[in-house]
């Protein structure tokens, strides 16, 4: 287990490595410099190379890089944008939360909601429940999560007053508010998730149900609801595989919920990047994103590790 | 408490429904006495395991005793509610399967997969129920038992996983244990280590055993009584010692002259030739017929007679 | 049985059942569509009309019009082709990317340099594509780039980087059957008739390793057309004023609070239903080809 983790953590750092050097690489190679961006069109040439040196772009690019990730790792400091000379650090740490925040809340109530229905959908079988989940199935996974909000808002805030149509009452000053807020945009995060995690715990678990070691577990005698909990312990597996890829997944949707709900998170701090052509902001903020992705995947891998010894040990 | 142990009457189970229904036991009676060794022979398709899997009630979907009684201590179990099978189930009939890697849960530590066992139907309390967990495995020739019980499955050797599962069997102290083929995946030297210690523990336990098995030979060395199915249905039964040294049914018959034995000249091995019939496909008359060497005409267009004597019975015009 | 009906039956097995078989209609339907859009369109979906502004769908506009008075329904035809093309397009590159390195990688294992290539790959694929596209495109501009000759435009932009995205994935699964496939006992026995390695490669290990790929290609295909809708909603995809179901979704989002549901229900719907095709496509096929089900169903 320990070297499984360990193997897994080292292969994580490795992803990112080279993940943040061909995102470097692309951010340097493009021909608009940030210089010309700063200083415009009618910079002179000597401008535009003091500016260079100021910032520290006229060194060879893989030095640059090694500097750039030094500051990373041991200072957690992202620097300043060329382009807008702000602290990248505090912007992002504005704007992460948020963004967090309603991941972290359609994620969980979609594993919890897709668990039980996917349960309870490989238990009674061809029943009322089963079918309403893979309707739901189906459903999540074809509408797409941005008109499915798109839709839900048209029916709910326009039509009816019962959600806002957009933006996030701060939690501080209005709970109830900020938290009518989140609804619709975590259920139209989350419903691609839900779909596909209810129909994978369904028929994981069917598969797992009819397994040899079932049969011994009722041959023992053993409660019904102990039953089941012996077979979730290995259903469960490829749930959280998927869990983890997909909280990665939805921190990268959350961008276009956000857009939609006007919602002050990671995506408006991306998308304004991109239109300020502020490309060291770009870079920061796909690190991000990287980053949690990386990091979810390998917990969900440890967690695995955990939940199958099996895997630990072929590891 | 008197009157057999485990007495089937008649039993009957048949897969699939509606027009793809087919009998895959057909009308089978079986007598175990308390402590008694009994053993279910056949050929792999003959239906042992599912009467077997009959008796515990843990058929798969889609397959069901249509009819018979299944009378294990003076209760028929066709008749309980799920419930209170469930009870017996582990109490009172155990059964060891035939593949110990598939049959334990990968991701519990087997020492847990006892444990769990135990407490569900008695109470000895946390450290009592460990205490016993490690009992049991010494009791079935694991060493180490206490740091053993910590392993997975796929931690042991086959020999060792299928002490487990005897171990997992016997936990709860049944009074009938059902082994489906326990020795068929694995090595011959292991093989008879198993079969040493099922002896072992049904003497020290007084269990009822009733073993399944393929293999004539092997089951002769340990039970008392034998019943030989074939195309699901039993055809011949009677002790141990009589069958083998006088087989009234020609498939025994047939069989027992298939065992290899030291002092043979060379030459082909004998065999039965021919394949037995598959499921819902039985032929008119006795099922036997096309692949024996003593039938005649009556034998394929009429079902054959039971025969019977005391403790004995066989399922053939040629029996007497 | 009829021979009709036979080769119906034939055809519908082929797609994997019923629902397999009506995603490939609800496919072919599109596909028509956006190969016949000018002779399917009512109307040219670049007109504009003042007079005809935000009509509700009726006599005249079916699906109604935007608010340049642009037909809606025309516009969704059109809009049909850059959804396929991005999203076809872009799965053919990663497939001539992906697989290719796959099967080399797996078939003529190549020691340090094999493990580095496919260790890196998937270094690479744990990255959520979505982004990266934004990013991507992002960085490089939405507007057309001059090669000598050729403009390309950002829809060419978007189906490369796409394409290039998908190969990480692609490779990975290719290269995973690719290994298991070579050290089969057939493609010994057929070194040992002396059959070279790249012979045996293309004409034995390839077409078994296909299975798989074929089914992630299908659902790849499906994410390809929401991809580009999301990146044309958020404008960094197909630029106005050719018509994609994701600009179509950008502009509508303005007139979300006042009323005007058909701009946005529409383009949306015709997402949806190519999705679901897609996908019941896909599902249909898994369950004919690959049995097993190799759990790459998040593969978004």
């Amino acid at each position: 287990m320990v070297s499984l983790a360990l193997r897994r953590v080292a292969f994580s750092l490795f992803s990112l490595l080279v993940v943040s050097l061909v995102l470097f690489m692309l951010t340097r190679s493009i021909p608009d410099s940030p210089a010309r961006i700063v200083l415009g069109d009618q910079a002179t040439d000597q401008q535009i190379v003091q500016f260079d040196r100021d910032h520290g772009l006229d060194r060879p690019i893989l030095v640059q890089y090694v500097a750039w990730l030094r500051h990373l790792v041991f200072g957690a400091d992202l620097g300043s944008s060329f382009t807008t000379g702000r602290d990248m650090n505090r912007q992002i740490a504005n704007t992460l939360p948020v963004t967090m925040e309603i991941v972290a809340i359609a994620f969980i109530a979609a594993t919890l909601l897709s668990v039980t229905l996917g349960t309870l959908s490989a238990l009674y079988r061809d029943s009322p429940i089963d079918y309403l989940a893979r309707l739901i199935a189906v459903l999540g996974v074809s509408v797409p999560g941005f008109w499915l909000a798109l839709v839900l808002i048209l029916f709910f805030a326009v039509d009816r007053d019962w959600f806002p149509p957009g933006g996030i009452a701060p939690f501080s000053e209005d709970p109830a508010s900020h938290l009518l807020s989140l609804v619709l945009p975590c259920l139209c995060l989350g419903s691609f998730y839900l779909a596909v995690l209810t129909r994978m715990t369904r028929s994981s678990l069917l598969e797992v149900l009819g397994l040899d070691y079932m049969r011994t577990a009722r041959a023992s005698g053993l409660h019904p609801v102990r039953v089941l909990a012996y077979a979730l312990r290995n259903a469960l597996v490829p749930v959280v595989t998927i869990g983890g890829v997909s909280f990665g997944h939805m921190f990268g949707w959350a961008l276009i919920i956000e857009q939609i709900f006007n919602i002050d998170g990671m995506s408006r701090a991306l998308l304004t990047a991109i239109q300020q052509r502020d490309y060291s902001m770009v870079q920061a903020v796909v690190m991000m994103f990287t980053l949690v992705f990386v990091g979810a995947n390998l917990i969900a891998d440890l967690v695995n590790g955990w939940l199958n010894p099996r895997l630990a040990a072929a590891a | 408490m008197t009157g057999p142990l485990l007495q089937v009457d008649g039993l009957s189970v048949a897969a699939g429904s509606g027009a793809n229904r087919r009998g895959v036991v057909q009308n089978v009676d079986l007598r175990i006495e308390r402590g008694e060794v009994v053993s279910l022979v056949g050929e792999s398709g003959s239906g042992k395991s599912l009467t077997a899997l009959a008796i515990m009630q843990l058929l798969p979907s889609g397959v069901r005793a249509s009819s018979g009684r299944i009378v294990f201590d003076g209760v028929d179990l066709l008749e309980l509610p799920r419930r209170a099978m469930n009870e017996r189930r582990g109490r009172d009939i155990a059964m060891i399967f035939q593949d110990p890697l598939t049959a334990l849960n990968p991701t519990i530590p087997i020492g847990r997969q006892i444990y769990d066992c135990i407490r569900t139907h008695a109470d000895l309390g946390h450290r009592g129920t460990l205490t016993r967990v490690e009992e049991l495995l010494a009791l079935v020739g694991i060493a180490h038992p206490h740091e053993r019980s910590r392993a997975y499955a796929h931690e042991l050797s086959g020999g060792m996983r299928q002490r487990v599962m005897t171990a997992l069997a016997i936990a709860c102290g049944p009074k009938l244990l059902i082994a489906d083929e326990p020795t068929t995946a694995l090595d011959v030297t292991v093989q008879a280590q198993i079969m040493t210690m099922l002896d072992r523990i049904r003497y020290e336990l007084g269990l009822a055993v009733l073993f399944i098995s393929h293999n004539l030979d092997l089951v002769a060395e340990i039970c008392d009584r034998t019943f030989v199915m074939y195309a699901g249905s039993v055809v011949e039964s009677g002790p141990v010692e009589t069958l083998f040294a006088a087989p009234r049914h020609p498939y025994t018959r047939q069989l027992l002259r298939c065992i290899p034995r030291l002092d043979w000249a060379t030459g082909p091995m004998p065999t039965i030739p021919g394949l037995p019939p598959r499921f819902g496909d039985l032929p008119a008359g006795c099922a036997f017929a096309p692949r024996c060497d003593a039938a005649d005409a009556r034998c394929s267009s009429e079902k054959p007679p039971v025969w019977r004597e005391p403790g004995r019975m066989a399922a053939c015009w040629r029996a007497a | 049985m009829t021979k009709l009906a036979a080769r119906c039956e034939r055809l519908v097995a082929s797609c994997g059942g019923p629902a397999g078989f009506f995603g490939a209609c609800v496919i072919a339907l599109l596909l028509a569509m956006a190969l016949g859009a000018p002779l399917i369109a009512p109307q040219d979906p670049l007109q504009v009309s003042i007079v005809d502004q935000l009509q509700e769908p009726g006599e005249g506009h079916w699906l109604g019009t935007d608010q340049t008075g642009r037909d809606v329904l025309s516009r969704i035809v059109w809009g049909s082709r850059a959804s396929l093309t991005v999203s076809a397009l872009a799965v053919v590159i990663g497939l001539a990317g992906g697989v290719p390195i796959g099967l080399v990688a797996g078939f003529f294992r190549g020691g340090w340099l094999e493990q580095a290539i496919m260790r890196t790959l998937e270094a690479i694929s744990a990255i959520p594509i979505l982004i990266w596209a934004i990013a991507l495109v992002g960085i490089v501009g939405v507007k057309d780039i001059q090669i000598g000759p050729l403009t390309v435009t950002n829809e060419t932009k978007l189906l490369v980087m796409l394409g290039l995205l998908y190969v990480p994935t692609l490779a990975r699964l290719t290269y995973t059957s690719a290994l298991s496939e070579s050290q089969a006992n057939y493609v010994a026995a057929r070194r040992l008739q002396g059959v070279g390695g790249v012979r045996i490669m293309f004409s034995d290990v390839l077409p078994n390793c296909l299975s798989p790929v074929i089914v992630q290609a299908t659902l790849l295909l499906a994410i390809g057309i929401i991809i580009e809708a999301a990146i044309s909603f958020v404008g960094l995809g197909v630029q106005p004023p050719t018509p994609s179901w994701g600009n179509m979704l950008a502009s509508a989002r303005d007139y979300l609070l006042s009323g005007e549901w058909w701009l946005s229900v529409f383009p949306g719907a015709a997402i949806s239903i190519t999705v679901v095709g897609f996908n019941l496509l896909g599902d249909g096929l898994r369950d004919r080809l690959d049995p097993r089900h190799i759990a790459s169903e998040a593969g978004r």
